[in-house]
């Protein structure tokens, strides 16, 4: 496709690429819109008229009736209950997919069972019994952290991952001696990067937007993460958008930061994840 | 798994159980330990909180056949689960092709931007269509003084249930089509040449060439998507609270409703039972097709 002068065909192609794009998009830019708009017009204007960063303020307490600290809290809860569980995903998935694949170790088949039997099940069936058994951690970072830290999926991705990565790489390094906590950290880490990226950013990005498990076992509002504490005063404060639109706002730009940062790592992640 | 291990040093089966250990412990206590409590407590009458429990047998399985919520639930998913896998997939495979159309430069950079809305939090995105369909919002006030048309997005059970769609459908597209556009760009160019030599491009390629050759990839959308419908909570839970009429409800949702606050948590526990055995079936007829499909185009 050498492309000479501008067909119709590409053209045609722009254009709806454009329109596909901005219906696309057209939402984040109606949330950061009503961020910034004056409360009293907030929902009445398509297009920004006046900016101000009320809605913003309000939010960590000035000139509201908001508790001043809530929302920073909600906040830095998000990022201490995400960051910690992404961590964990990563470091189980890589030590059970190096172990699985590449030991030979004589667990693996329990494992593999173990695995591909939870698989099976929907995570719905466990809620009641996991919030009884999470109760003596109600309202702890480790009651939110813990009984979701460990993804199937994640570990399912290491384990494909490193199957196509060729064993001499592993039994070199053995050979000189090296120990297995050194060979994860020091090969089978950079080796592999993008899956460990993608897996990172996606545990990362479900555990920032969970709402069930966050409401059912932290509902005291000074533990309640940004994704819950929006849910939450979302309803009463039905009269005062502005900062609803502004505190989501935050709650969708660190994800998206992030993702931008570590696009590059997406498409390799993609196709192997097709595997 | 064929190979047979070769040799299994004592040293290397210890490592093996050291990396291993944390995740059997996690599965015994938040997953082993859990799953029979749920197959018990789904015998049960209990309140969450009381000591007593009273052991009933099959009666919660038996109240399942007789709910309005639970057939509401049944209902829907299937509601959710036939808009929601047409359109992913239809709008994945535009937004893929036309991406593929798009020179190399900017083609990322579009695909990317696509997938923005997958990273939306549910929440967020239910503040914006709540005020967005508000009553008196720009779009709303628009409709009225322009066209005299007087809507209630969020309490009308059409609209209602088409929101929920469109909300999914917007969020996930974009990210199927990265699975989409990874499987067009893996169709080699001597397929591509072949079929400039033939002549066969426009939609006569898509249907008999491109579309087959990324089958496995279009399975991979489909099990995903199916997933999905049948995982739907946030929207309705903040938006239409399932209703109006339970037209937009889901399992989740009933499952929530019914554990955590109108504390049936045996009964809970029995529907969420149904809820799986549901997703079991439905994944294993999606499975038998695609199976078919795939086997009749060779993979």
């Amino acid at each position: 496709m050498t492309k000479k002068k501008i067909s119709f065909k590409s053209v045609s192609i722009t254009t709806i690429t454009i329109i596909l794009l901005v219906i696309s998009l057209f939402p984040f830019y109606y949330l950061i819109v009503q961020s910034f708009t004056p409360w009293d017009k907030v929902d009445k204007v398509l297009a920004p008229t006046e900016f101000t960063l009320r809605s913003y303020e309000y939010l960590i307490g000035k000139g509201g009736t908001s508790n001043s600290t809530m929302w920073v809290k909600a906040l830095f809860n998000s990022f201490i209950v995400a960051f910690p569980t992404a961590i964990i995903s990563v470091a189980v998935g890589l030590a059970i997919g190096y172990s699985v694949s590449k030991l030979k170790f004589k667990g693996e088949k329990t494992i593999m069972n173990t695995l591909l039997f939870q698989m099976f099940f929907p995570a719905i069936i466990l809620l009641v019994p996991r919030y009884m058994i999470a109760k003596p951690l109600a309202n702890t970072y480790a009651g939110m952290i813990i009984p979701m830290c460990i993804s199937i999926w994640a570990i399912f991705m290491y384990i494909n991952y490193f199957k196509t990565i060729p064993n001499e790489m592993f039994e070199a390094a053995k050979i000189d001696g090296a120990s297995d906590l050194k060979i994860l950290w020091k090969i089978a880490l950079p080796i592999t990067k993008s899956v460990t990226t993608i897996v990172f950013l996606s545990i990362f990005m479900q555990r920032w937007c969970e709402l069930m498990w966050d409401m059912l076992v932290a509902p005291d509002i000074k533990m309640q993460t940004l994704n819950v504490l929006i849910s939450t005063q979302f309803k009463p404060m039905g009269s005062f958008p502005g900062p609803m639109y502004a505190a989501s706002v935050i709650l969708t730009l660190p994800i998206i930061i992030l993702f931008l940062c570590f696009s590059k790592y997406f498409k390799e992640g993609i196709s192997f994840m097709l595997k | 798994m064929k190979k047979k291990v070769k040799s299994t040093s004592s040293r290397s089966n210890l490592v093996g159980w050291l990396l291993n250990g944390p995740y059997l412990i996690y599965s015994v206590i938040f997953f082993l330990i859990p799953l029979v409590w749920a197959a018990w407590l789904s015998l049960m009458d209990w309140n969450l909180m009381s000591k007593n429990k009273k052991f009933v047998g099959l009666a919660n399985f038996k109240a399942l056949f007789s709910d309005e919520k639970v057939k509401a639930a049944f209902i829907n998913s299937y509601r959710y689960l036939l808009p929601i896998v047409v359109l992913c997939f239809l709008c994945g495979l535009v937004i893929a092709l036309l991406v593929s159309k798009l020179p190399d430069k900017i083609k990322g950079f579009v695909a990317v931007l696509f997938f923005i809305p997958y990273l939306t939090s549910g929440v967020a995105t239910s503040v914006v269509v709540k005020y967005f369909f508000n009553y008196n919002s720009v779009f709303n006030t628009f409709l009225r003084e322009h066209f005299d048309l007087n809507i209630n997005w969020l309490t009308d059970k059409r609209y209602a249930f088409a929101i929920m769609v469109g909300i999914v459908v917007w969020k996930m597209s974009g990210y199927y089509a990265l699975f989409i556009l990874s499987g067009i760009e893996s169709i080699g160019t001597d397929v591509n040449e072949a079929c400039a030599l033939d002549g066969s491009k426009g939609f006569h390629k898509l249907i008999h060439v491109t579309l087959p050759m990324i089958m496995p990839t279009l399975t991979t959308v489909l099990v995903l998507a199916t997933g999905l419908a049948f995982g739907i909570y946030t929207e309705p839970f903040l938006l239409t609270g399932g209703g109006p009429n339970l037209s937009t409800t889901s399992w989740q949702l009933e499952i929530y409703n019914t554990s955590f606050t109108r504390f049936q948590s045996g009964y809970g526990a029995a529907m969420a039972i149904a809820n799986a055995v549901q997703i079991f079936v439905t994944l294993r007829i999606i499975n038998f097709f695609t199976d078919k499909l795939n086997r009749k185009f060779g993979y």
